[in-house]
């Protein structure tokens, strides 16, 4: 039997070579059989997940709070200090100096990734900015938005923190930063579905040993997850989920 | 275990007596000095459902000016500040105990008698279908909701002292 292991469509495109290292090497060191699904979207994730599909997941923290309370999907691990956070930027010659500088009306471009809309509009609240105030600029990719502010076209950018750090040394010397979270109990996370829980012990043990030699310490690097893995508790993703529910509004 | 009376800071303050929901009561020393909220962070704690602090995040610890280890097993109100009416905090404990979710603007009261706003948001944590303890995220304000809040929440203030 071959399990799905699908991996949430917000990773930078430097890593996808990373996650499919990951996957031969979970597969040899379980002795399950793996296929990987990298959905180009979150529309093509959920249907992925609607269609019951997926057995083994790296989930965002937003969907990943649905997936836990909802679907009883089972956590069991995430990134060790890789923490989502998120970048509000402009373009170096904007006039604006933090993010209570910015106005109503103010264009905001950014990508499908809820989390970092999410973050995003509480970062905004001391401006006084609601999700109505902003005239939402919606592209496919952080280089996109990237573009779009260093262009001046819109007012600010929302960026993953990691896909701004990502960007070219002249893109971000363009670009300033407005303000970046630095809340570290929000990130992604693994989680099994209930009918692959025979096997989860073996797949846990893969997962979180994956350092433990200098072929997994290969594997972490090409994820841009040096730390590797540390477990998580069914308690662990439910204060996090408690911790997301306060953000929604 | 109860708090203790604050220690006074070395400059100018005003004292202020608090008694609480429980019967405890404690001396506390304000300062005029703000701290402003961090940008970019937020604090988190938890407490059980006597409000005894059970989490306190590296924002909350550092915020607060207290040792984690003497925010764990304190009250969560531990950081009152007399100048917040009671009725502020109206339907706090009865909107989380009945699962649901409270908002408010709240003035902190620092260790050092130094004082930071917050937005707070505290929810229920709802495990196997009980409440088990509340989770509290405290956010930074709008300082135009400040400005607001600050007169209507020095005339409640005044009338609660009136009818007491």
């Amino acid at each position: 039997m071959t399990l799905n292991f699908l991996i949430a469509p917000d990773f930078a495109p430097e890593r996808f070579a990373g996650w499919h290292m990951l996957n031969t090497a979970l597969q040899r060191r379980s002795g399950i059989k793996l296929h990987l699904l990298t959905p180009a979207s979150p529309a093509e994730q959920s249907r992925a997940i609607e269609a019951g599909q997926v057995d083994l997941i790296y989930a965002n923290p937003f969907d990943a709070a649905g997936m836990v309370r909802d679907k009883g999907y089972i956590p069991f691990a995430r990134p060790r200090m890789a923490f989502d956070e998120m970048v509000i930027a402009c373009a170096a010659s904007s006039p604006a100096t933090r993010v209570e500088d910015l106005r109503p009306g103010a264009r905001i471009a950014l990508t499908d990734n809820r989390d970092v809309k999410l973050i995003g509009l509480r970062l905004l609240e001391p401006a006084d900015l609601a999700e109505s105030d902003i005239q939402w600029v919606a592209v496919d990719s952080y280089q996109a938005v990237a573009r779009l502010a260093l262009r001046a076209e819109v007012e600010a950018a929302f960026f993953l923190a990691q896909a701004y750090a990502s960007l070219g040394r002249m893109t971000r010397s363009q670009l300033k930063v407005l303000v970046e979270s630095r809340i570290r109990d929000i990130s992604h996370v693994v989680l099994a579905h209930p009918r692959v829980a025979d096997q989860l012990p073996q797949i846990s043990a893969a997962l979180l040993g994956i350092g433990g030699d200098a072929a997994g310490l290969e594997v972490l690097e090409a994820l841009g997850l040096p730390a590797g893995f540390e477990p998580m508790t069914q308690e662990d993703a439910e204060f996090m989920i408690d911790l997301m529910d306060t953000l929604l509004d | 275990m109860p708090l203790t009376d604050m220690t006074r800071p070395s400059g100018a303050c005003t004292e202020a007596r608090l008694s609480f929901w429980d019967g405890a009561a404690r001396t506390v020393y304000c300062t005029e000095t703000e701290v402003p909220f961090p940008d970019g962070r937020l604090i988190v704690s938890r407490t059980d459902l006597a409000g005894i602090i059970t989490h306190a995040n590296d924002a909350f610890v550092e915020m607060s000016g207290y040792a984690r280890d003497e925010l764990i097993g304190a009250p969560h109100y531990i950081l009152r500040h007399p100048e917040m009416p009671r009725v502020a905090f109206k339907g706090l404990w009865d909107t989380v105990a009945a699962g649901q979710k409270w908002h408010g603007w709240v003035k902190n009261l620092r260790k050092d008698g130094a004082y930071y706003w917050v937005y707070a948001t505290a929810v229920p944590n709802v495990r196997n279908g009980s409440i088990v303890g509340f989770t509290s995220v405290r956010r930074k304000p709008s300082r135009t909701k400040i400005a607001e809040l600050t007169p209507i929440y020095r005339q409640w203030l005044e009338a609660e002292r009136a009818a007491s």
